[in-house]
């Protein structure tokens, strides 16, 4: 109920408005206001996407009960811009190429405008110190200290500010500094991301999720929550139209649980209504039944006998099985001089892009849907859409929206086909946010791998045989967990010349949280294992890593494992270069400790050293004593 | 998420306990809210809706300090970013700026109130420890029968448990005493994953005094955090050091006796050795902050294992 009044200055404007009073100010700005440049990241205070300043101060607009604004004055994203101009800031984070995704950028350039407001001289470390309280997945965040340090000297005449044009590079493309063309929109906080589009009519969804990790649905009763007032549709899998089933290799994933979950966070049901508050009360009043089923947490048990079958079609529970098999391993291996063997873990990892899922679904008046998300994938959801409802495939128009960071993640189509069955159920758009807790529930993450690695090597350091057994946990369902498994095995056992090989890459299904596509796909997991392996291998060999390596390497003219003949390899070239930047001192590396001339030279690490750490500075404004 | 029926500032004490007695037993004090919104989500306090909500956070009469003889009375809306910066609290309370430096980030500090983080009862709470070093005294007021009651706890008798306290219905923390110490030197050890926004895993507030000649301890406050239900005072440490010289040896025994507070459901061995470390640390740390000749220690911290 919008009882609460409140007067206040956004952006050089006056706003007087009756609100709803557990309004946070960020949702004041954002769905009052339409002030979208401040993002909802985190929701928790973590992240700073939500950073703007009250009467001059900087503070998280998530954390504010919009009460707290009473009578303040307020500035954004928005309000940086002088006159449709970039400020020098934000012209500072275009030189620099500090912005990738986005989502990040409005929060750090408040937090940046903050910093240089606070210390017009502010140095890295302070920079680093007042950005503290924001974080970006996509950069590293060198460009943007770069940025902030380049606003900073060209304000203060240091450096002319021709220095924030565009150079005037006539050459190739390729090394040349040129603007990406997004950034102003990325800098201004004018560029709409899936969650910050409204439309008329628009309706607001929100997903009922299984709390168990594998059970049969015995009963969904949607009848009460379709019966209140603002509930405009309530989905189910019996509202699929055509064939269910989506994925990036197989089918496996039904729109809506169908018959069973599998994972905790799966989705059974949806409600599109007027508003969060209805649709969130809507969801309590679905009534499910379940029948909880034996539940599969490691991948070793998931391929025992007698095991629980995960996917009917699927009684193996193995979901891809990649082998390589060369020469003859077991007769080598027993004739090697060495046989070094180890075991490798790598854990699963959440992408954790700074915006969260989202998207808004519509009918075209032609009757086309249409959905607009982040989507990394829209061509193939597209396809399954379109087989999914049933629909002709020029009836469904996929938009991918800015991609506020996705690294993989959003490459599942895990919630656009609910979005769609709503829109075409109750012929209204519809919005759903995910919050950042839904979006880590739901959404996959990278494959854990059990790598155990064995190698056969001679006297000397050649590699003879090699045998490589990767057992992953794909989750609950395939995603890209096919393609995984291949990547992994391809490059599993590394640039280096074997003439015996044994690879198996085995994704086996679990009652965990789907895995999927995460940058390098496969590959880190058996690079890592490959790498770390022959470090340990030089140790044993009392050889120099590096020397290891050279003696082994692909070379041009040879068949990689997979038969593909390299017809140019610069391996040397790019190894060589790296070894002279890095001043590396031969020899082998368990024995020098901090005697290794390599390190702390100008352009080399310092020495990894434990000890007292040293109190940061405290923020003491001039004028001020301790 | 955090939903409410009704939002209400209160400009003083006066309209706070008039809005506490119309809406007894439906309304919820908040002050920085900077602890109850991250909690109002899933996976800890889920959607939660209270009727009314009384936002104490503008109320001026709890937003002031002032010295009492060689005691200090802090408004409980003081900012921890107040904590952090301004001279006259750093001077008189040198421990809460070592504190507040490490207290989430700048624009949460901003918001966030010495009361809320005392109230809030967090086990791994920042402000608790450095104000159970300097004698905390709570002032609670309650409106009764027309007339303010009022009555002090001391800060460990207030706080009873994990997000526990003895506050009772209809009573706020108006203000916390606690000494004055100009002089002292400091220190704030906290463990953590990073820079910014780190839960305390342990941390510890540590105050020193020396003699003239700087080889004698005269007085040592240590509190330790994160390592049980309850942050404590660590008297044994203490009583260890004071009046007694300057040496390592008995620095390095004041440290394994605190070693025995740790009592948390998890990682035990692990905050036993950052307990001793950061005791010895802290000690050392903070005679530096003193500016004075001090004797010399062993400087080279040797963690010690095997605490069982």
């Amino acid at each position: 109920m919008a009882n609460f009044d409140i007067q206040l200055t956004v952006n050089g404007r006056q706003v007087s408005q009756s609100v709803s009073p557990h309004l946070r100010l960020l949702d004041f700005l954002r769905e009052e206001l339409h002030w979208t440049g401040s993002k909802e990241g985190c929701g928790a205070g973590e992240c700073g996407s939500c950073s703007v300043f009250v009467d001059g101060v900087l503070m998280k607009s998530c954390l504010m009960p919009v009460a707290k604004a009473q009578d303040t004055i307020i500035e954004t994203i928005e309000g940086l811009e002088e006159q449709g101009k970039l400020n020098v800031l934000q012209q500072a984070f275009q030189k620099t190429g500090a912005s990738q995704c986005g989502y990040c950028i409005p929060g750090m350039m408040m937090a940046a405008t903050a910093a240089l407001r606070a210390n017009p001289h502010a140095g890295r470390e302070e920079i680093k110190e007042r950005l503290g309280g924001n974080i970006c997945r996509c950069t590293g965040y060198q460009k943007i200290f770069e940025a902030t340090e380049l606003a900073r000297d060209v304000m203060n005449g240091t450096l002319p500010d021709d220095l924030l044009k565009q150079e005037n590079d006539e050459g190739p493309f390729i090394g040349s500094n040129s603007f990406r063309i997004d950034t102003s929109s990325k800098v201004t906080g004018s560029l709409k991301y899936a969650g910050d589009m409204v439309m008329p009519q628009m309706l607001h969804m929100q997903v009922l999720r299984s709390p168990y990790p594998h059970a049969e649905i015995l009963e969904i009763n949607t009848s009460a929550a379709e019966a209140m007032a603002g509930v405009e549709a309530v989905v189910t899998c019996n509202d699929v139209p055509g064939i269910d089933g989506f994925g990036v290799f197989t089918d496996d994933q039904p729109v809506l649980a169908r018959g069973k979950v599998r994972y905790v966070g799966e989705a059974i049901a949806a409600v599109a209504a007027e508003d969060l508050v209805t649709a969130k009360e809507a969801l309590k009043k679905i009534k499910v039944r379940y029948q909880q089923l034996p539940v599969i947490t490691k991948p070793e048990d998931a391929i025992k006998t007698g095991a629980t079958v995960i996917h009917e079609d699927v009684p193996d529970n193995i979901v891809m099985h990649i082998p390589i098999r060369k020469g003859n391993v077991d007769k080598v291996m027993a004739e090697s001089d060495h046989v070094i063997e180890d075991t490798y873990y790598t854990q699963p990892v959440e992408h954790a892009y700074l915006e969260p899922e989202a998207g808004l679904a519509y009918l075209d008046a032609d009757g086309t849907l249409v959905i607009q998300s982040p989507s990394q994938n829209i061509t193939h959801h597209r396809h399954k859409l379109a087989k999914i409802l049933d629909l002709p495939i020029n009836r469904v128009r996929m938009i991918m929206s800015a991609v506020g960071g996705g690294f993989g993640g959003k490459e599942d189509m895990h919630y656009q086909g609910i979005m769609a069955l709503a829109v075409l159920k109750c012929r209204r758009p519809i919005r759903y946010v995910f919050t950042r807790e839904e979006s880590i529930i739901a959404s996959a993450k990278r494959h854990p791998f059990i790598i155990k690695y064995q190698l056969g090597l001679s006297r000397d350091g050649h590699i003879q045989a090699s045998r490589i057994h990767m057992l992953s946990d794909a989750g609950a369902y395939n995603c890209s967990s096919e393609g995984v498994m291949r990547k992994a095995a391809i490059l599993a056992a590394g640039p280096y010349a074997i003439e015996n090989l044994i690879v198996d890459a085995i994704g086996v299904y679990t009652n965990n949280t789907p895995s999927g596509a995460m940058r390098t796909f496969g590959a880190m997991q058996s690079q890592f294992a490959t790498e770390c392996h022959l470090d340990l291998c030089a140790e044993k060999l009392k050889m120099d890593p590096v020397e290891l390596r050279l003696m082994n390497f692909l070379k041009e003219g040879d068949e990689t494992h997979t038969r593909q003949k390299l017809g140019s390899v610069s391996m040397l070239e790019v190894f060589n270069s790296a070894l002279e930047l890095a001043d590396w001192e031969a020899g082998i590396s368990n024995s020098r400790g901090s005697t290794r001339s390599d390190l702390g030279n100008p352009g080399n690490r310092p020495p990894c050293t434990l000890g007292a750490r040293e109190f940061p500075q405290e923020t003491v404004s001039a004028g001020q004593s301790a | 998420m955090f939903y409410c029926d009704q939002y209400h500032v209160p400009q003083t004490l006066e309209e706070a306990f008039d809005l506490i007695q119309t809406n007894k037993g439906s309304y919820k004090v908040l002050a920085g809210a900077t602890d109850l919104l991250p909690w109002a989500r899933e996976g800890r306090g889920g959607d939660v809706n209270f009727e009314s909500v009384i936002d104490i956070s503008k109320i001026t009469d709890m937003s002031e300090w002032q010295l009492q003889g060689d005691r200090i009375s802090l408004g409980a809306n003081v900012t921890i970013q107040q904590l952090l910066e301004d001279p006259f609290l750093r001077k008189h309370i040198p421990v809460m700026a070592k504190s507040a430096v490490w207290f989430a980030d700048d624009q949460i500090r901003e918001q966030a109130t010495l009361g809320g983080n005392l109230v809030n009862a967090s086990p791994a709470a920042d402000a608790t420890p450095p104000m159970l070093a300097m004698n905390a005294e709570l002032t609670l007021q309650r409106k009764y029968k027309g007339k303010i009651n009022q009555r002090k706890l001391s800060l460990d008798e207030f706080v009873k448990g994990p997000g526990k306290t003895n506050l009772e219905d209809g009573e706020l923390v108006t203000s916390v005493e606690c000494d004055s110490m100009p002089g002292y030197g400091s220190a704030f050890e906290k463990v953590g994953h990073r820079r910014s926004l780190v839960i305390s895993t342990v941390c510890l507030a540590a105050l020193v005094s020396l003699s003239d000649n700087g080889r004698q301890f005269e007085d040592v406050r240590l509190a330790l955090g994160g390592v049980g239900p309850v942050p404590v005072r660590l008297h044994e440490s203490e009583s260890c050091l004071i009046s007694k010289p300057v040496e390592t040896e008995l620095i390095n025994k004041s440290a394994d006796l605190a070693v025995k507070n740790v009592q948390s459901r998890t990682r035990q061995e692990y905050r036993r050795e950052v307990v001793f470390n950061f005791v010895k640390r802290g000690i050392i740390e903070a005679m530096k902050d003193i500016e004075t000749n001090y004797a010399e220690v062993d400087k080279n911290i040797k963690p010690r294992k095997n605490y069982g």
